[in-house]
């Protein structure tokens, strides 16, 4: 029989699992931290020197190379790429939002996959498989596509895979945090991106970090009406977690009413007019893009050192 | 003179639509003509203007017919960027229209477009940025521009083409008192330059740049007149809801040539005639007592220290950066998450006294009602979203406060309705509506009338205006000086982070134009008059 005690628990995993990482999202990093780590901000170190397309690369080559090797290598490369945010301008503090951002990514990652990770799976991923059971579910939960218990080996293995989207966040927002939009639209276009996908990247980056602000606006206001303020101050994140989930469609609206307006912006300002772009600013190769590109040569060969070395394979991790 | 742009018979229906949203049988504008475009919210304006641009029929999907030529040239026939190299549009909101990082990246958007070589380009942009005036903002990131100079940016970026017309799509709708002066200081050594379309709801600041007047109604238009001949037009104006100044009703109603100000002014003066001025009311009982100080580490230091009462109508002006803001954000405990500010606000009221900056306890005494009113919309249907204050909190509203309320913003036909598919008034009010809901006798509002037209604004008034004899203490943010005139019982002026002017709006707007705030019509024409 499953007890009250065992529902509240359930309950509480589950909204933590998703609750935890927007809750240091909002309330560790805030909307002026997020925007800090979403948004180019003038300086003048190595990284901000590199040119972009060759950060574009080392971005890709990153995503490579921890997709296609075991996980412990993305779990590196994450750490790698971190360190790099203290050359970064108002670095120390970059370095500390940016880990806890990863670090909410990976509980978020962890719990979005672990209780839905399957039998069948983990015996690919853990030979000889017996599972360690450490939660049984409601039976209802099973309408959200949870499996029936929580095994130690599926948070392993998710804890495991989480590190292939850390690695990735790291390198992404390091690219956004040193080139403009304009920089890295005139380095896609001469690789030859379609201009749809390029403006929508554009508009992307430029609306990412107001995302953050209006679901924040949408929380408070909800917290200002009222929400919560009947129960426990030791029920706030839970409270938070609603406030946050019901303000997501009028987020997304607002930001969807606005992204109208800059798609007819960019069209009555000649978007798409020719085949190609010219630009006012050039951006040369440098000697510094040669040694980031010596870097990102040798992530490629290091990629197929290891794949050689036996550690290339996702799974099964033994 | 040839023609810049010729209509006929265009009629557009959106898609899934049956209702025509236009139906236009002649219209034509002389190239260099100076054309002012006003009607309510939805009466077509904009629609129209997307048919001149080409958004209309190339990227808006709808049912198009009939024809729109720009210098002859069919614009079904040309694609958008085609039209754009003749046809320039600014839009409403700076903040939608800016992609770029910096204010030369966002200038030179267009001539790159147009695949242009980079010294031509470089030349095209100082041009623009020039002739807009915003030389001093070169190099400034444009996330961190105020809303007037992103404005002005995006009307550089929309210049470096030098289209033959140009469309101003409601420009000032969101900037304040300094950057909408700016525009049409803009707009007046445009004129004759090109052709102009400007599309605005404050009639009385575009009237002495523009030839001609265009008013638009249910998709229609029911007024095209010389400027000079809108004096007949004034009582139709009227009918239709759009915003006319007050010289020019007494111009008409006095059987006077002109309806500048002066000459109104004169002949009222000189006539001895006597002009009421709103009434004032401020009320006995004290509702609120705030005092603090907020520090940001770029060195702006705000400081206030200030008294609201009760049934009082409060409005807080001044320029982009005065403080204001950061006003509101400390009275309702908004500040704890700005890592750059130092923030000690405490808040009283007669019963209580809040130091600290939890929002749920502040959130009983004052209702916020944002800018962006549709992030607080959060329920499926305006029902549920009055009873949500009332559910979350507790019972502090029966069903009859609710049905009050609803009754009050007149929302009883909406209340199976997704609030989110309202139109911008109605979500206006069903966001007021559900502030009021919660209980809270102090409201404090973030630039209400800000996109909204006269007959909006009007209704906006009203509705304060009966809070006001209920009892509430109505607090405003706002950059509308008319509005303010209208219905405010005291003004609040920050400037640079201190309180420079708290009087009436008759002693605010005696000094206010060093501040940068310009009195309305309403108040030069009673200035000095015995009443």
């Amino acid at each position: 029989m499953y007890s009250l005690l065992d529902t509240f628990i359930s309950w509480f995993v589950l909204i933590f699992g998703v609750g935890a990482p927007l809750y240091v999202i909002f309330k560790a990093i805030g909307f002026n931290g997020f925007r800090e780590i979403t948004v180019y901000s003038k300086y003048n170190t190595f990284l901000y020197r590199v040119n972009p397309a060759i950060k574009i690369v080392f971005a890709v080559v990153i995503m490579m190379v921890v997709t296609t090797t075991i996980w412990w290598i993305g779990a590196i490369l994450t750490v790698a790429v971190l360190s790099l945010y203290i050359t970064l301008e108002h670095g120390k503090r970059k370095l500390y939002i940016g880990s806890l951002f990863i670090m909410s990514t990976l509980v978020g990652s962890l719990w979005g996959y672990a209780p839905f990770v399957t039998y069948s799976t983990l015996s690919v991923v853990f030979p000889h498989f017996t599972p360690d059971v450490i939660w049984t579910w409601p039976s209802y939960f099973a309408i959200m596509g949870y499996q029936h218990v929580l095994t130690l080996q599926a948070l392993k293995y998710s804890f495991q895979i989480s590190f292939r989207s850390t690695a990735i966040m790291a390198s992404a927002l390091l690219l956004v945090m040193t080139n403009t939009p304009s920089q890295i639209l005139r380095t896609l276009h001469r690789f030859h991106i379609p201009d749809p996908i390029l403006f929508s990247i554009m508009v992307a980056m430029r609306t990412v970090s107001f995302v953050l602000e209006y679901l924040n606006e949408s929380i408070k206001i909800q917290m200002m009406r009222g929400l919560g303020s009947k129960h426990s101050k030791y029920l706030k994140p839970i409270f938070f977690f609603i406030a946050a989930m019901q303000g997501l469609v009028p987020t997304i609206i607002h930001i969807m009413r606005g992204g109208k307006d800059t798609g007819i912006s960019a069209d009555t300002r000649g978007f798409r007019a020719t085949k190609k772009r010219s630009y006012v600013e050039s951006t040369p190769i440098n000697r510094l893009d040669y040694y980031m590109l010596a870097i990102v040569v040798i992530l490629v060969v290091m990629d197929v050192a290891i794949n050689i070395m036996g550690f290339g394979r996702t799974i099964p991790y033994n | 003179m040839s023609k810049a742009i010729e209509v006929n018979n265009i009629e557009f229906a959106y898609l899934g639509s049956n209702d025509k949203s236009l139906s236009i049988h002649e219209f034509s504008v002389e190239e260099g003509e100076s054309v002012l475009i006003t009607g309510l919210s939805g009466s077509g304006k904009s629609t129209f203007i997307q048919c001149i641009n080409g958004i209309i029929p190339h990227i808006i999907d709808g049912t198009f017919d009939g024809s729109v030529k720009i210098f002859g040239n069919d614009t079904k026939e040309m694609k958008v960027p085609e039209i754009s190299r003749t046809v320039g549009t600014l839009l409403q909101d700076p903040e939608r229209q800016v992609i770029n990082y910096t204010v030369e990246e966002e200038v030179a958007f267009a001539p790159e477009n147009f695949n242009i070589p980079a010294a031509e380009i470089k030349e095209m942009v100082n041009n623009a940025i020039s002739s807009v005036g915003i030389d001093h903002l070169k190099g400034k990131e444009t996330l961190k521009l105020s809303g007037g100079e992103l404005q002005r940016v995006a009307l550089a970026s929309v210049l470096t083409m030098d289209p033959r017309i140009l469309i101003l799509d409601e420009p000032t709708s969101n900037i304040d008192p300094e950057g909408t002066n700016q525009i049409f200081e803009f707009l007046r050594k445009e004129v004759g330059k090109r052709t102009l379309l400007v599309v605005e709801h404050k009639v009385e600041r575009v009237l002495p740049f523009i030839d001609r007047v265009v008013v638009f109604d249910q998709g229609r238009i029911v007024i095209d007149d010389k400027k000079e001949n809108i004096l007949n037009d004034v009582s139709l104006l009227e009918k239709l809801g759009i915003e006319i100044p007050e010289n020019m009703f007494l111009a008409r109603k006095m059987g006077l040539k002109s309806y500048d100000i002066e000459t109104v002014s004169q002949y009222i003066s000189e006539n001895r005639i006597a002009l009421k001025m709103p009434e004032r009311k401020i009320g006995d009982k004290l509702s609120l007592r705030t005092s603090g100080n907020v520090k940001y580490d770029t060195g702006f230091d705000l400081n206030f220290n200030l008294e609201f009462k009760s049934g009082t109508i409060t409005a807080i002006v001044g320029k982009n950066g005065s403080g204001k803001s950061t006003l509101f954000k400390g009275l309702i405990g908004w500040l704890d998450d700005m890592h750059q500010a130092v923030s000690d606000v405490k808040i009283e009221t007669p019963e209580k006294v809040i130091k600290d900056n939890n929002i749920a306890e502040r959130g009983k005494i004052i209702g916020y009602l944002p800018q962006s009113f549709d992030l607080m919309l959060i329920n499926r249907t305006v029902k549920r979203e009055l009873h949500y204050s009332r559910r979350v909190r507790g019972n502090s509203n029966s069903d009859s406060d609710i049905e009050r309320i609803t009754k009050l913003f007149t929302l009883e036909k909406y209340m199976d309705t997704d609030p989110l598919m309202l139109s911008q008034g109605q979500r206006r009010r069903v966001a007021m509506a559900a502030t009021i809901a919660g209980g809270p006798k102090i409201i404090l509002m973030d630039e209400p009338t800000s996109g909204q037209d006269y007959y909006h604004k009007k209704n906006l008034g009203d509705e304060i205006g009966l809070l006001k004899q209920m009892g509430y203490t109505i607090i405003m943010v706002s950059h509308d000086m008319r509005f303010a005139f209208h219905y405010a019982d005291r003004m609040v002026v920050l400037d640079n982070g201190k309180i420079v002017a708290d009087g009436t709006p008759e002693e605010v707007f005696d000094s206010s134009e060093i501040y940068g705030l310009l009195p309305p019509a309403e108040f030069s024409l009673r200035r000095g008059i015995i009443v």
